[in-house]
Order: structure tokens, then sequence, then C-alpha cells
């Protein structure tokens, strides 16, 4: 009951963020969107308490099924973005909250719908299968993180190409910064997704004893890795420009979203 | 009291009249106007685009006199005075709520050349302050700008009058704030050496641009600039090898043909990988347009940069609205307090009336009842409590009056339905109040205004 009520509390406080966020950015005062950026942070303490409980401590935690891996994945997303402020306290990356904390909220509300407990696995269950889901959702949650950098890169090029007066004074984050945390994430998160289908069909093969399930869950993860594949040699071989590596990230993190919501909706 | 305001500034006079009347040294200027009993209080606005002493007196019509003089005699450097015809021309006057008004209005920007500029507020307040220091800023002038200044504030907050950059040099810094997360690391090219450039780089490093390399025909004037900007000089050949490790390119030097190609800029990209910011103000154009169509490149020519701050004025000028309807609200403020200011004679012969009443009506009837000492404790507490109750709703009336209109109806109303202008009559009361002996603590006269600056005309009843 505590750990629900912490989960749904969490919800709450990732929506008052979300509001927080949104003002801040409509009405152009800071002060808000740093406010939101302090309650994205109490948000993501109760959230993280609310998985310490949901797991009863034991290491791993029981993997939960659909709802509890996207609560993990906006736990994981929002803990980079503010651990990634922490560290470039100098980048002006801070209205990239008015992507992540309602992307944190939907996905806790997601899973408080769903509640985060339900149809779980096993606690028994076969290492692998502890392995793909903490990798999975650590990998997608980088990966949303740099979908929504490329997101608000395109819009932001778009308007200083476009040579508009409002052009100038857009609250968003500068491109660099932008490109820069884009190019962290789709880093990091490409090599977690590595890593998860490699546990994934590792466990695949323990249960079943074939290597590739060909389900649509499988088939869609393995079409976003090509794409991401396709962006890592592009963004840190072949150089391309950030444009279109930014692209590339949020058509790959819709790809992505069809395949997590593979696991449980689809066949 | 009266406000009363002289001043001239960029609309009414040229520079060379303004520098003319330009004050350096603001306290013996302002010792010397308050000198005599004309000008009680005074603080004078000293900047590049305006003059402006605003003055506290009794005798608005002779001050105004004092000031013109004081313009013509005192202020005036050169010694030899404009005709009196041109400096007529180049003065305005407002008095009381004008003249409050127009310092809300230069306070919070409104009246500036360029309206929302930041600089002005911070030269009021060094105004504000020098006359404080030489003890020329009594209660009045105190309680104005410190109005003016939460005016300002408010403007700054509640408004985007200052949001958006107005010259093509902002404009350019912005936009090199919106590309690049931080100028420190960042370097500049600099194609030419002249004045457009110089302004274009004094706002870039303003906003904390980084290294700086210049590039010109002349080598000299570049290696000038260089040493003003602490970058460093280039000749126009190495111009392709700079690109590659520039972030910023800034271009107005004269010629026919492109100075920038796309083969260069696309050549220079393959090589560095970041994007390039580049702004050509020069006329005919130093960077061929097609430079635009390449993806990491932000080419803004001067029409672009000159149309993003016109729209930007534009805009200013409808924020402005609301800036004036701030200045009006935060001027009745400060109105009210002027006008319960003026309220406070009214409120202490109404009270010295009051009491010398209640004083003189308890002596008659105290000498023909034989009352022991509590009890005549107990009656005398019963009068003051009954004065107190029938007077608390006329003196908070006349102290709540926020319209100054409104407010000298009121106390006009006031003195005839007590009697207050009545031959004889308060002056008598006022000395029985003042002579009796039990004259209670509550009733005493409040402070006079001056008493203190933040004194609060606010006589407490009850």
């Amino acid at each position: 009951v505590i750990a629900v009520g912490l989960h749904d509390a969490a919800a709450a406080v990732y929506l008052a963020a979300s509001v927080l966020a949104t003002l801040g950015l409509t009405v152009r005062a800071p002060a808000l969107t740093r406010a939101a950026v302090v309650v994205l942070a109490l948000g993501a303490l109760v959230h993280g308490v609310a998985f310490l409980q949901f797991s009863d401590f034991q290491i791993p935690p029981p993997h939960t099924g659909l709802p509890g891996a996207v609560s993990l994945v906006a736990w994981m997303g929002t803990v980079f973005f503010l651990g990634y402020l922490a560290l470039n306290r100098r980048s002006r990356l801070t209205t990239l909250i008015v992507l992540v904390a309602p992307a944190a909220f939907v996905g806790v509300f997601f899973a408080s719908l769903a509640r985060v407990s339900g149809a779980p696995v096993p606690s028994d269950g076969p290492a692998w299968a502890h392995a793909h889901v903490l990798l999975a959702s650590a990998g997608i949650a980088l990966l949303g993180v740099a979908g929504g950098a490329g997101l608000l890169f395109v819009v932001h090029h778009r308007a200083l190409k476009a040579k508009r007066a409002g052009s100038v004074g857009i609250p968003l984050p500068p491109l660099e910064a932008l490109d820069r945390v884009g190019a962290f994430a789709v880093a990091t998160g490409f090599l977690l997704l590595t890593l998860s289908l490699v546990t994934g069909v590792l466990w695949v093969h323990e249960v079943d004893g074939m290597f590739w399930p060909g389900t649509l869950h499988a088939n869609t993860t393995l079409v976003a890795w090509l794409i991401y594949a396709a962006l890592v040699v592009g963004r840190f071989v072949s150089h391309r420009g950030a444009r279109t590596c930014a692209t590339s990230a949020v058509v790959g993190f819709a790809f992505l979203s069809v395949a997590v919501l593979g696991v449980g909706l689809l066949p | 009291v009266n406000l009363v305001l002289l001043g001239m500034n960029h609309r009414t006079a040229p520079l060379a009249l303004r520098e003319r009347f330009a004050v350096s040294e603001i306290a013996p200027v302002l010792t010397k106007l308050c000198d005599g009993e004309i000008i009680e209080e005074a603080v004078l606005v000293s900047t590049c685009n305006r003059v402006e002493v605003v003055v506290v007196t009794k005798q608005p019509a002779v001050a105004r006199m004092r000031l013109r003089s004081f313009f013509e005699r005192d202020l005036d450097r050169d010694g030899e005075s404009p005709s009196r015809a041109a400096l007529d021309d180049a003065l305005y006057a407002y008095q009381d709520a004008e003249a409050a008004q127009h310092v809300f209005r230069v306070a919070c920007a409104i009246d500036s050349m360029v309206v929302g500029e930041p600089q002005i507020l911070g030269q009021v307040k060094d105004a504000y302050r020098a006359a404080v220091a030489c003890g020329t800023c009594g209660s009045i002038l105190t309680r104005l700008y410190e109005r003016a200044f939460a005016a300002a504030k408010r403007v700054r907050n509640e408004t985007r009058i200052a949001e958006r950059p107005v010259s093509v040099a902002r404009v350019a810094a912005d936009l090199a704030r919106e590309i690049f997360d931080d100028l420190r690391e960042k370097t500049a090219l600099l194609i030419g050496a002249g004045e457009m450039i110089e302004l274009a780089l004094e706002a870039m490093r303003g906003a904390g641009l980084g290294r700086i390399r210049i590039v010109n025909r002349t080598r000299a004037r570049a290696a000038a600039l260089a040493g003003h900007f602490d970058g460093s000089a280039h000749g126009f050949d190495e111009l392709p090898a700079l690109l590659e490790g520039t972030d910023i390119v800034l271009s107005c030097i004269g010629g026919n043909g492109p100075v920038v190609t796309r083969e260069v800029v696309a050549r220079a990209l393959r090589a560095r990988r970041r994007p390039l910011f580049v702004i050509d103000i020069a006329v005919p154009r130093n960077v061929e347009p097609s430079v635009d169509a390449l993806d990491e490149v932000f080419l803004y020519d001067i029409d672009d940069l000159a149309g993003m701050a016109e729209a930007n004025a534009e805009e200013r000028g409808r924020e402005k609205v609301h800036a004036e309807a701030i200045v009006v609200e935060e001027h009745r403020h400060f109105d009210g307090w002027l006008m319960a200011l003026g309220a406070v004679p009214t409120i202490r012969d109404l009270r010295e009336q009051a009491e010398g009443i209640r004083a003189g009506e308890l002596d008659r009837h105290l000498a023909r009842l034989a009352l022991s000492e509590p009890q005549r404790e107990g009656v005398e507490a019963l009068t003051r409590a009954l004065v107190n109750k029938l007077m608390h709703a006329p003196l908070a009336t006349l102290r709540a009056q926020e319209d100054r209109e409104q407010g000298l109806a009121v106390l006009e109303a006031a003195r005839r339905l007590f009697g207050l202008d009545e031959q004889g009559s308060g002056t008598n009361r006022s000395a029985s109040a003042a002579s009796a002996p039990d004259a209670a603590p509550g009733s005493t006269p409040d402070a006079e205004p001056d008493a203190a600056p933040d004194a609060e005309p606010d006589p407490d009843v009850d």
C-alpha cells in the first residue's frame, strides 16, 4: 500500500513539475523553470523510494511486466536528465525539462493506472530476464532523452533558419547543448540497448531454446536498433550533420516506443 | 507641498546642448540649489540623454523660476548661455502628478531613447543616492523614488519590454547565444575592421565571447583593432584556414564580389564539424547567400538582423502599454500617500477639537460631582473611548483617500462639517486641549511628515 501510494505521489509531483516547466516556458520565467527542476528531483526521489518498496529491497528487483518497466524507464530518464544537469552546470539545458517532466508523468501515470505491481514475473525467473529488463529500461530512458533533445533541436534549428523575429529569445536550450546531450545519450543508450538485445536473446534461448522469437516486439526492437546503429555510425564515424542526427534520434525513439509497447500489448 | 520637475532630454535638446548641461559632480550643485527656503528637497538626474531636476517646494511658481535660472546660471558649463528662446524650447516642466509620473516613466525606461533599456534604472538610483548622501532628499522624494524603483522592478518582471534586443549588434549577440552553449569557448573571425564590426564585436564580447581573430586588407588596421580587443591580426590569404577553427564569422568589408564562398565554407565545415554562425553586415554582401543552404551554417545578413531588431522594437512598443498601466497604478499609490500627507493638518485639527470638547465638558461636570478617584478615572476612560470611537470613521476616511480630487473634496467637507476653519474655534479648542492636564497619549498629533524619511501620516485613533 505504501509503495502504491508513493508511486501515485510521484506521478502527482511529476505533474506539478510539468505544469511549472510549461508555465516557465510560456511566460518566460526562468525562476519557474528552476523550481520545476527542484520539484522534478523531489518526484524522482519519491519514485525511487517507491521502487525500493516494490522490490521489497531485493537485489535484483523483481521485474514487473510492462507497467513496471515503463515506470522504470520514466524514473531512469528523469535521473539521467537531473544527473546530466548537475554535472554540466554551465550548460543552458534546463528548459529540456519541458519534455522530460511530462514524459515522466505520462510513464508513471500509465503505470499507476495499470498498477505497477500488476502481472509480476516470478522473482526466481532467469537472471537474463532481470538483466534484459534493467538494461532495456536504462537504454530506452537515455534514448528517450536523446529523442526529446533531438525534437527540440529540430524545432530550434528550423526557427533559426527561418530568421523570424521570434527566433531570438526563444527560451529553448542552445543548439549546441541539445546536440551535446543528444550525442551522449545516444552513445550510452545504444550501448545499453545492444546489451539488452543480447541478454534478451539469451533469455529467450534459455526459456525456449531458440535465439530469435520473431515476435513484433523483437522485430521492431531490431529495426530500432538498426536505426540507432546507423545513427551512431553516422554521428561518430561519418560525422553527419547535427540536424540529421537529431531527426534520426526522434525516428529511432518512435520505433523503440512501439517495440516497448509490443512487450505486452502486441503479439 | 508641490513637486516641480524641470529638465531636458534627447527629444527636446540636441546633444550639443545636452552636453553643456551635463553634471558630473552632483553634490555641490544640489546643495547650492537647496540653499534657501524655496526648495525643500531635490534630486538631479544627469545622463547622456537627459538632465532633470525634481524638487519639493511650497512655492511652485517661484521654484520653477529658480530652476530655470539654475539651469541657466549653475549648470551651463560653457558660461555662455544659449539664447533664452533656445533654452525655453529645450526645457520641459511638470508639476505635481505629472512630475511624479515623469519620474516613474524615466525609472521604468519608458521615456528612454531605446524603450526598455536597462541602464537608466541604475543611473536614476545613483542620482537618488547622491541626493540622499548630500542631504537634499527628504521624505517626499524618498517615497517618490522608492515607488519609482518598485514600478521599474514590476515593469521588468511583468512585461517583456526589455526582453528582446533592438540593436543589430545585440540581435547578433543574442543569436549567437541561441546557437552556442558557452561563448567563452568560442572563436570569432572578423573580416574587416570598420566601425560596424567594432560595435558588433563589443556586443559579442559583452555576451562573453572568447577568442578573436581579425583579417583585413590593411593589416595595420586589423592589428590596431586586435590590440584593442586582445585578439590576433591575420592576412587575407589566411581566411580559408582560419575558417576551420572559427565558430562565429563577422563580416563587413568593402568590395564587389563575395569574400566568403560556399565552397570555402563547405570545406571548412568538413574539417571542423561544428555549427558556424555567419553575420554578414556588409552591403554589398561579403558572403555568398547560398552558404545558408548548408545545414550547419546560420547566415544572417544586415536585412535579417535589422528586420528582427525592428520587429523587436515594435514588440517593445506594444509592451509599453502594459508598462504605462503599471506606472499609473504605482503613481496612484504614491499620490494616495501624498494625499494622506496633506490630510495630516485636518486630522490633527479634528482630534484637537474633539479632545478640547471632551476635556472641557469633563472638567465642567466633574466639578459638580463628588466622585472618588477610581470613579473619576472610570468616567475619564469612558469619555475618551466615546470620542475615539466617534472620531474613528471620519479619520479613517480622511486617511484612506487615494484619488487626489476626491481626497481634496473630502478634506474640504470635513473642515466644513466640523467647523475647523471657523474663526478661533480650532485655536481655542486646541489651546484647551494642550492645557488639559489629562490629555490622552493617543490624542497627541502625529509626527510631522519631515520627521523621518519613511514617516507615514497615519495617526492611530484606536
